[in-house]
């Protein structure tokens, strides 16, 4: 391992300030002046061929008086994580803009403005992201000097939204409030005949402030909130979270709670994937496969409720281990009613297999080239569809998937038939993992008690394969066992952006059927 | 097509067995002017969900009440894709600063009479967001709320129930 990382060291020798490691992670300290040369190297690079995977800011005060940037770059084969750090000392409140180079980088630092006041030098777009128009001027929620309870006052302002000009080219605006039962979101459109020109995604109008609130909390005590980030991905949120804690409190935990954790992981990723599929068939009037998915989700909901006594798993998870445990009849029941279900959805498959008009509807709709998907660094199911080889059970096994080989499935057309196609050869794989899960898992204690505290100034970072994709955690010690910083990346807001991509050229009724088909949070990108 | 036939006639019935357990459901809080107001309604609801800012897994719940197995169609009840075609509000969510004004919108736009009802923890006292900087409050705070279903998030079973009450008045 770390043998890109030597690669990088010996590229730039002598230009890095200073290199640690933090749990593993190999951490360069560099100066602002080389980091856009730097980052360039790892994206460009051939050998490196790096993406950037996470890019967040951390307020060091009260304890010191600098903020520092963070990038996280997942090298080639997806398996190498590495940071770069940059400092901005005093009053600096300028640092130089990646997103020239990378462009992956143009919502975190259009993040990083909102939340911190620092300006990215050289952005294309400094637009007010997270902020909407009617937030006062120089409200920067995630600086220490910004109370978590403050009450905000109201401005008036007006947003301006990437026009496209010139004759016949209209506007078609959609949200915040939809049609469907769903999140509130915007969405923009220019259009001219039908084909859709562009579409602009603004989104936020569910901030509810979740990183500032985790720095309220004690370490040991952010489950709850971590579970309700994403209600569809409760258990990918706490499990990600404990295993940034844990990491910090060097707690090792037991085998039988890793493997339990898999298999709430891999329900979870059922009872989705289920979902979807049938939603994708129904946004195209294939209403049979959504009734019977729909059926089918139902009863992993219920085995969810009757398993733990909640449809969503909470209240499973906790620092240390798990809450709940499965008695051996339990996991009897559990593949009883896998066994039930996995022959009813192959039928079904056949059916979706054969029909043309589905298929009609399916093929070639919202399609997202390779190339577009490695330059956003797609996640999940969207990057699986589009010929990305990345997963993090296989990549960076955490919990027990060191001992669950998961076959991951890979497909290039990158079209809306794709992207079910992945969800459903994931739906027999995570069956297939649940029954292997049965057949290795020993009876043993499910926690441990956490006994240390973190030094402040301590980090961890986690990254975990929910259903949607990969979604990392990065928690930060502060005095007395509390959290300084918690930086929250779902998949969403990686994937978001994507979108805006895929739908090019496509028709407007499409659209929703290509959303259906990225299904992505708004709760988890909003935060 | 005979295949088709035979598939049906050994099938059973493959919907319908959700439990009901109205041992631990929450207490149905339906006051007698909620009731009075729900009475023009009593055999065909219309609902709009607005969502203000939840965690997305009381939305999954609104939409597990439309699938095959709770089928909340049966009772004279349909999700609308307007607020202008909705006698009830189903709000979900602590207020956000950025759906404040959406949701006094969307109120206006419903025609009277109409309905509120507060859905799950969030929409009642905020839950875990409470008293965040880019929280406002709860639904209450700025709409008058008719009937509230606790739950985080509360099941299916629970909002069938309540709505189950309104229908008895």
């Amino acid at each position: 391992m770390e043998t890109l990382f030597k690669k990088f060291m010996a590229q730039f020798e002598g230009r890095v300030l200073n290199v640690r490691h933090c749990h593993g992670i190999p951490v360069a300290n560099v100066a602002k002046e080389d980091l856009s040369m730097m980052a360039r190297y790892i994206h460009q690079d051939k050998a490196m061929h790096g993406t950037l995977s996470l890019l967040w800011a951390v307020d060091h005060r009260p304890c010191e008086d600098r903020y520092e940037l963070l990038y996280l770059f997942t090298l080639r084969g997806y398996q190498e994580w590495m940071v770069l750090t940059i400092d901005l000392g005093g009053e600096e409140r300028v640092f130089p803009s990646i997103t020239p180079v990378i462009h992956a980088a143009q919502w975190y630092e259009r993040e990083i403005r909102d939340m911190f006041g620092l300006i990215a030098q050289g952005h294309p777009d400094l637009r007010r992201l997270v902020r909407h128009e009617h937030w006062p001027k120089g409200t920067h929620p995630l600086r220490k000097t910004y109370a978590w309870n403050s009450v905000l006052t109201r401005e008036q302002g007006e947003y301006s939204f990437n026009r496209i000009e010139g004759e016949g080219v209209f506007e078609v605006a959609v949200g915040p409030i939809h049609a469907g039962v769903i999140e509130p979101g915007h969405f923009r459109f220019s259009v001219a005949g039908e084909p859709v020109m562009q579409l602009e995604v603004r989104h936020f109008w569910k901030h509810r402030g979740v990183e500032k609130l985790f720095e309220q909390k004690l370490l040991t005590a952010g489950v709850p909130l971590a579970e309700r980030i994403s209600g569809d991905t409760t258990v990918g949120h706490a499990l990600a979270y404990c295993e940034a804690v844990e990491t910090l409190l060097g707690l090792e935990v037991p085998l039988r709670a890793k493997y339990l954790r898999c298999v709430f992981l891999e329900l979870e990723r059922l009872h989705n994937h289920l979902g979807d599929v049938g939603a994708i068939c129904n946004d195209v009037a294939f209403t049979l496969a959504h009734a019977h998915c729909g059926r089918m989700k139902e009863r992993i909901m219920q085995l969810n409720d009757q398993l733990t006594g909640s449809r969503f798993l909470r209240g499973i998870i906790d620092v240390g281990g798990m809450q709940v445990d499965l008695a051996p009849q339990q996991f009897s029941q559990l593949i009883g009613e896998l066994d039930t279900i996995q022959p009813d959805f192959t039928e079904l498959e056949k059916i979706l297999a054969v029909n043309a008009s589905l298929k009609d509807r399916l093929e070639t709709t919202g399609l997202l080239k390779v190339r577009t998907a490695w330059d956003h660094a797609a996640l999940g199911y969207v990057a699986r569809a589009s010929g990305m080889d990345r997963d993090l059970r296989f990549d960076r096994p955490f919990a027990a998937y060191n001992l669950l080989p998961v076959k991951v499935p890979r497909y290039q057309e990158g079209d809306v038939r794709a992207r079910m196609q992945v969800r459903i050869d994931e739906i027999h794989e995570s069956m297939r993992l649940i029954r292997q899960i049965q057949s290795d898992i020993r009876p043993g204690p499910i926690r441990v008690e956490p006994t240390t505290m973190p030094q402040p100034g301590d980090w961890a970072l986690s990254g975990v394969e929910g259903w949607r994709g990969e979604i990392l955690y990065f928690v930060m010690a502060g005095e007395d066992g509390r959290i300084h910083r918690c930086k929250i990346r779902d998949p969403s807001f990686v994937n978001w952006p994507i979108i805006q991509q895929a739908v090019m050229g496509n028709i407007i009724p499409d659209f929703p059927l290509i959303n259906k088909s990225f299904n992505l949070s708004y709760a988890g990108n909003d935060l | 097509m005979f295949k088709m036939i035979k598939k049906s006639l050994k099938t059973a019935t493959v919907t319908g067995q959700y439990t009901s357990d109205s041992d631990n459901a929450p207490p149905v809080q339906c006051t007698a002017e909620a009731k009075r107001k729900a009475k023009p309604f009593r055999k065909s609801l219309t609902i709009r969900e607005v969502d203000t800012g939840s965690c997305n897994a009381c939305e999954m719940e609104m939409n597990a009440l439309t699938n095959a197995v709770y089928d909340i169609e049966r009772f004279g009840v349909h999700i609308a894709a307007s607020p202008r075609h909705a006698d009830a509000l189903v709000v979900t969510g602590p207020v956000t600063v950025n759906m404040e004004s959406a949701l006094k919108d969307v109120f206006k736009t419903t025609p009277d009479p109409k309905l509120v009802i507060a859905l799950g923890d969030c929409a009642i006292n905020c839950g875990v967001f409470r008293d965040s900087y880019s929280v406002t409050g709860p639904v209450d705070r700025h709409v008058q709320v008719d009937i509230r279903i606790p739950g985080c998030p509360p099941k299916p079973t629970d909002i069938l129930n309540v709505l189950a009450e309104l229908r008895r008045s």
